[in-house]
């Protein structure tokens, strides 16, 4: 952890998080065909493609839920084999998954500590137990922080809606990040208002200095959210650009592919 | 910006509105009726009777021993279908060592056990091993082979019912010293709680921490609600699965020593509708069979229900056969309701 906050300091590092040349198959369906990006610190990049594209599938080979058949992940400039999602959370990385993976019968403070929650020791420092009132204090403390109020961090997800629950792994992503977050259609389940508010908090999370990846089909959003675009076709990255440097005609023509529609399948 | 909009924390009930609601409460509470009840219509208050109250918790130990074990798994959203044919193989192998272990042949056959504390130690530690054994059997084809675990189970509650009877030709192991049954398997603690029950009392409030207060229970019901969240947590879900089933395991064969102690013999022919009885109770009790909520006091209390009420019919001079029908109609009842509750709050 020390070493990371180390490097994020470091301005002239280049980008936080780089992906070269990308390779992934499922079987014989070759799901990433060399899928590169590359996002600075305090940059939003915006992850564009059709469905099918490649676009999950890249984010969860960053974020160490699947290993790549081929290519190269640098953080830092650093070639780096994320082994486990364990791996990519201690680089600082940290995602929003389409699925949010919220486990519905725990509690949501007990959702946003998992697999990371503090302990105390009991007994005289003999028996160890979960620390459930720092686990209540901080998951409100970053829900409130994000613009989210919740009533009770004691209820179970089973009761939330679904835009309270795309609130929470927001949330849950923004308070353990500490270099970047990787955000899959972080405003599927929302409201025209909640995404409003999930687009201010990707907008602060990257002025605070971290690195965020957006997948997204809202495209026009994406070109006024976003510093940077990559644009994914078939498994291939096939523009970078500036978001300022493109406009939606020529983010389309680039996702689809040639002059229209016929490749897209 | 207030935020994004979450709808405004639901009124929910008090503290006692809540505690009525929880099913562990409701359990209490039927269990207090039933023996309320039992007594009222028992001649002379009979069933009240502290000897009689004494032998129910004795009667309830061993199962609710491996109910206590079974929510374990159920939280995780797994089954065990194996523990009684494990209770029977671990009492089997403990009480060869044991009787091995005591004295010579000729010895055990006078019933001498010269070397009694050696053959103890031994055989507790053998029927404890056996059943971890057996679990970490289960936990790896569980694990390893990603068979279902209600298949894999069926498949091992044959297979060590099989073993036991092998071991034995399908006689019980004799020479089991009656010390264990006099010194201590029907032993009453100042006359009232029976030693067997301390240990399993002892053993449920360590699990009912367990489960509530470490990650280890926090992990348990992490998989069983959602394995994929589990392990976008990082959490590594088939070593927690396999050690779950060792637990178990475990657990059984601690059950196995209780049960020699209380029989003074083996019982290679029993224990075939154990598991389904701790499984049962742990469901009534308020544990999903489908993961991720599970309730340890609860099983505790529901394990009570079925002994309550045979012990109650046979005082009110009723076939105790009635049990069996009252005990599956509150199976069905009480998941019913469970789930009319789940769906209202959904």
């Amino acid at each position: 952890m020390r070493q990371i906050e180390r490097l994020a300091e470091m301005p002239e590092a280049g980008p936080a998080i780089e992906a070269v040349g990308i390779e992934k198959r499922f079987g014989h369906i070759r799901a990433l065909d060399g899928a590169s990006l590359a996002v600075r610190s305090g940059e939003v990049l915006a992850l564009i493609g059709d469905n099918g594209a490649g676009k999950s599938t890249l984010t969860k080979i960053i974020c160490g839920a699947l290993a790549p058949d081929g290519g190269e992940l640098r953080f830092w400039g650093r070639p780096t084999a994320v082994a486990s999602i364990r791996h990519a959370q201690d680089l600082g990385v940290e995602t929003v998954y389409q699925d949010l993976a919220l486990a519905p019968d725990l509690s949501v403070a007990e959702n946003m500590f998992l697999g990371r929650e503090p302990l105390m020791r009991r007994l005289g420092g003999l028996v160890p137990a979960l620390d459930r009132r720092a686990m209540r204090a901080r998951a409100a403390e970053a829900l409130a922080g994000v613009g989210i109020s919740l009533g009770s961090v004691d209820r179970t997800v089973r009761e939330l809606s679904g835009g309270q629950r795309q609130a929470i792994a927001v949330a849950r992503a923004v308070m353990w990040a500490r270099s970047a977050i990787l955000m899959d259609e972080p405003t599927a389940a929302l409201g025209t208002r909640q995404t409003a508010i999930v687009y201010d908090t990707i907008r602060s999370a990257a002025d605070r200095g971290l690195a965020v990846v957006v997948i997204s089909h809202d495209i026009p959003k994406m070109l006024s959210l976003a510093d940077r675009i990559a644009i994914l076709r078939q498994g291939r990255t096939v523009a970078q650009e500036r978001a300022a440097d493109l406009t939606l005609a020529q983010v389309v023509t680039l996702m689809l592919g040639g002059n229209g529609r016929e490749e897209a399948a | 910006m207030n935020g994004l909009t979450l709808d405004p924390p639901a009124a929910g009930p008090g503290p006692l509105g809540r505690a009525l609601r929880s099913t562990p409460v409701a359990m209490a509470l039927v269990v207090a009726v039933l023996i309320l009840g039992f007594g009222a219509l028992s001649p002379n208050w009979a069933f009240l009777r502290t000897s009689n109250l004494s032998t129910i918790t004795l009667n309830v130990s061993v199962t609710m021993l491996l109910a206590v074990g079974i929510t374990m798994i159920l939280a995780a959203g797994e089954l065990d279908l194996s523990i009684g044919a494990n209770v029977v193989l671990s009492s089997v192998v403990g009480a060869k060592v044991l009787v091995a272990l005591s004295g010579t042949p000729d010895e055990v056959r006078a019933a001498q056990y010269p070397d009694l504390a050696l053959g103890v130690a031994a055989g507790i530690g053998a029927a404890v091993a056996t059943g971890a054994a057996f679990g970490a059997v289960n936990g790896l084809l569980v694990t390893r082979l990603r068979v279902n675990s209600f298949i894999v189970t069926l498949g091992t509650m044959g297979i060590g019912t099989g073993t036991a009877l092998v071991l034995t030709n399908g006689s019980n192991v004799p020479y089991v010293p009656r010390l264990l049954q006099t010194e201590f398997g029907v032993v009453r603690l100042f006359g009232v709680i029976p030693y067997p029950m301390i240990v399993v009392l002892a053993i449920s409030g360590v699990m009912l921490y367990v489960l509530r207060h470490t990650r280890f229970g926090l992990y348990t019901l992490a998989i069983g609600s959602s394995r994929e969240a589990a392990e976008r947590a990082g959490i590594r879900t088939l070593p927690h699965v396999f050690r779950l089933f060792v637990l178990m395991g475990a657990l059984a064969g601690v059950a196995a020593f209780l049960d020699l102690t209380r029989f003074a013999t083996t019982n290679v022919g029993g224990h075939q509708t154990t598991a389904l009885a701790a499984i049962a109770a742990v469901v009534i009790g308020g544990t999903s069979l489908f993961g991720g909520r599970a309730t340890i006091a609860g099983s505790m209390v529901a394990s009570l229900i079925p002994v309550i009420l045979a012990t109650g019919l046979v005082i009110l001079g009723v076939q105790a056969f009635w049990q069996l029908i009252a005990v599956g109609m509150i199976l069905i009842a009480a998941v019913a309701i469970d789930q009319r509750r789940r769906e209202r709050l959904k």
